[in-house]
């Protein structure tokens, strides 16, 4: 395939630090764990044999889940000390510019808009599937917690989450919930690869590279201050 | 039968239970219990002078396997001594009265032995149509059980029926069974000692702690003894070395399954179910399940019939559409990928298309159409 011409804009592009490193290191401490959860989980739930000692595996996953738990953590806390396109109001669509952006956003990806709407930061839709994917690693973390905290050595604070099993109807319905969330978290990660490269593609404004870097490149008019942003809708 | 009452070591003598095997009783006691070594020769000095505890054991929507847990004895033991000799005043099953003789026994206990008496339920109680599904002389479970149970010093919920609705209270419960804590709630001592059926090693224990101490043993947040449930059964599971090595019997009769190996596989729910099954095991501590090649299916844990399901699966089948959660994960997922396919395509066919178009002025606002030049 050709390389698409990117959608021409009327003004300049301004180079905007959006993400800061640690909304990058928390994105990316995030995948690697969810990566290597997958593949432990699924070993523990159909072991495949002695190339595999379950015991060595349910430790590997163990400090994933070490892993996973610090960065969602830390992500959570800078959702409220971070640069305003952190903040978790550009998740959560509760306030109302954000709420009617859906709408727009969905029907770019429908093809009714010829063009994306512009955001700096995430576009309301993505961040409302954003939302749904700290919930989903939350309700892995609370499930994970469930069945950890059962087998912890004696010693273990984890014991203190050991009333979370009742709470989700027994620990067999806690595991399958677990292997639930696994799916709708690959399922996720199927279509966010997509539509980074699709919004990198079209809007040429290195969105994939920018979770690498920080940086991405706007057109200056979809840079206004904070106040302004808040107060109106964002049209130009 | 109340004046006969005696300690329970003279009863226990005159039956013929030697001085060395009550000991040794006392310390199998402790063991189960988890207490200290002492402790053997506080339950011995308590057990010597303690009065025979009343007990009136009523069944519902049961199937009498707990009392077979109760009677079954291949050769007396202290502990069946220890039960034995308990005043079981009412018991449906065993008593020798008939009919309204058996009824004024059961009266008789709750009118004069008020706040004293032991309640043992076995059998979930159906709420459904004013509970009509279970009445015993002429009076609804329910009725029973309120009168009963609430003038007992404790009432022992046996086995998974009269602790959580158990088999009758399962999909779709056409019944309304639940549990005693349910029908009966605020109940004074309430524990729920499970399993299908409960093991009578526990039940013994729990009222050789009772006359002991005086007191009931902790609980855990379904009120089950923690001494009973309080640890998974997949850690006491003498197959566990196989789970840690990934050695798994894969099929009924492989090799796996001949050399002993962990039934995960085939399914087990030991991963996820609270029972000292592995330590106190069954028919005066022969064997358990997993120890005869058959994997747990999860019984001590409340509503197992719903969630423990299918007993031979590794985990429920995913609700409304009725398949394994993996290959739905996967249809899901692979779905995902064709229809972002699709898009991908479509929209480069767009672009491509547009390309022919003079290119437009001006980014069009998030709430305006941009199609149409
Ligand atoms: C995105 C994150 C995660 C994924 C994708 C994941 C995946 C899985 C899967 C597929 C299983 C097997 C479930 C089954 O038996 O069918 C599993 C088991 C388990 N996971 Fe996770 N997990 C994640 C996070 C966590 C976290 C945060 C913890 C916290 C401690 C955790 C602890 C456990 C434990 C204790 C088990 C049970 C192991 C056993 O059955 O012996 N997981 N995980
Ligand atoms: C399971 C794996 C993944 C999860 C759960 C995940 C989750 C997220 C989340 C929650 C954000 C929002 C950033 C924030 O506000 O903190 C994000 C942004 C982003 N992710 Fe991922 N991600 C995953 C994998 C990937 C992969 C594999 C790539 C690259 C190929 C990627 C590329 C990006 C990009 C480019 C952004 C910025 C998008 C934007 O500007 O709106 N992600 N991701
Ligand atoms: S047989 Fe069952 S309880 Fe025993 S180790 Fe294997 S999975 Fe656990
Ligand atoms: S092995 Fe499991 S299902 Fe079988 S009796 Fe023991 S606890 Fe119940």
């Amino acid at each position: 395939m050709r390389p698409l011409r990117p959608i021409e804009r009327s003004t300049e592009l301004a180079r905007v630090y959006v993400w800061e490193w640690p909304v990058r290191v928390a994105h990316w401490v995030i995948v690697g764990a969810i990566l290597v959860l997958s593949a432990t989980g699924y070993v523990v739930a159909h072991p495949p044999g002695r190339w595999a000692p379950l015991g060595t595996v349910k430790a590997v996953h163990s400090y994933a889940a070490i892993a996973l738990t610090l960065a969602f953590a830390s992500r959570v806390a800078w959702m409220f000390i971070g640069n305003r396109w952190a903040q978790w109001d550009q998740l959560l669509p509760v306030r109302r510019e954000r709420w009617r952006g859906l709408g727009p956003t969905l029907e770019w990806y429908l093809f009714v808009l010829r063009k994306p709407p512009g955001y700096v930061g995430h576009n309301p839709l993505a961040g409302a599937i954003y939302t749904l994917v700290f919930l989903i690693e939350l309700l892995m973390i609370t499930t994970g917690f469930a069945m950890y905290s059962v087998s912890a050595p004696y010693w273990s604070p984890m014991h203190a989450f050991g009333f979370l099993g009742p709470l989700l109807g027994g620990l067999q319905t806690a595991r399958w919930l677990h292997h639930a969330g696994m799916w709708l978290l690959l399922g996720f990660m199927v279509h966010h690869v997509y539509s980074a490269v699709l919004m990198s593609q079209v809007e040429a404004n290195a969105t994939m590279e920018s979770i690498f870097s920080g940086y991405k490149f706007v057109p200056e008019e979809d840079v206004v201050s904070p106040r302004v942003r808040r107060a109106t809708p964002p049209s130009p | 039968m109340r004046e006969g009452r005696q300690g329970l070591l003279a009863e226990l003598e005159r039956r013929g239970v030697t001085r060395r095997e009550f000991i040794r009783f006392c310390g199998a006691m402790a063991a189960a219990l988890g207490l200290p070594g002492g402790a053997s020769a506080q339950i011995a000095g308590a057990l010597r002078t303690a009065p025979k505890p009343t007990l009136v054991w009523l069944e519902f929507q049961d199937c009498a396997g707990n009392t077979e847990s109760f009677l079954r004895a291949s050769r007396p033991t202290v502990a069946n001594l220890i039960l034995d000799t308990i005043s079981v005043d009412y018991h449906e099953t065993i008593m020798a009265a008939p009919g309204t003789q058996a009824e004024e026994a059961l009266a008789r206990v709750v009118a004069e032995s008020r706040g004293q008496y032991l309640a043992v339920v076995e059998g979930s109680i159906p709420l459904a149509d004013g509970g009509v599904y279970c009445c015993i002389a002429g009076r609804t479970a329910l009725d029973i059980a309120k009168r009963v149970c609430g003038g007992a010093a404790a009432t022992i919920a046996v086995g998974t029926c009269a602790t959580h609705g158990g088999i009758p209270g399962a999909a779709p419960n056409p019944t309304g069974a639940v549990g005693v804590g349910e029908a009966v709630p605020g109940l004074r001592n309430l524990i729920n000692l499970t399993a299908c059926p409960m093991n009578v090693e526990n039940l013994t224990a729990l009222i050789v702690y009772y006359l002991t101490f005086k007191q009931w043993p902790p609980l855990d947040a379904e009120r089950r003894p923690l001494f009973a449930h309080g640890k998974l059964l997949h850690d006491a599971c003498e197959r566990r070395a196989h789970f840690n090595a990934g050695e798994f019997a894969e099929a009924w009769g492989d090799e796996g399954h001949c050399n002993g190996y962990c039934l995960f596989k085939m399914g087990c729910k030991g991963p996820v179910t609270f029972y000292n099954c592995p330590t106190i095991r069954w028919n005066e501590g022969t064997s358990w399940p997993v120890q005869c090649g058959h994997g747990c299916i999860g019984c001590a844990e409340p509503r197992f019939w719903d969630r423990m399901t299918p007993f031979y699966g590794h985990l429920p089948l995913t609700p409304g559409i009725g398949a394994d959660i993996d290959r739905v994960g996967l249809a899901a997922t692979g779905l995902v990928a064709a229809g972002f396919a699709v898009h991908g395509v479509t929209s480069y066919v767009k672009r491509a298309a547009e390309r022919e178009l003079p290119a437009e002025k001006s980014v069009p606002p998030p709430d305006r159409k941009g199609n149409g030049p």
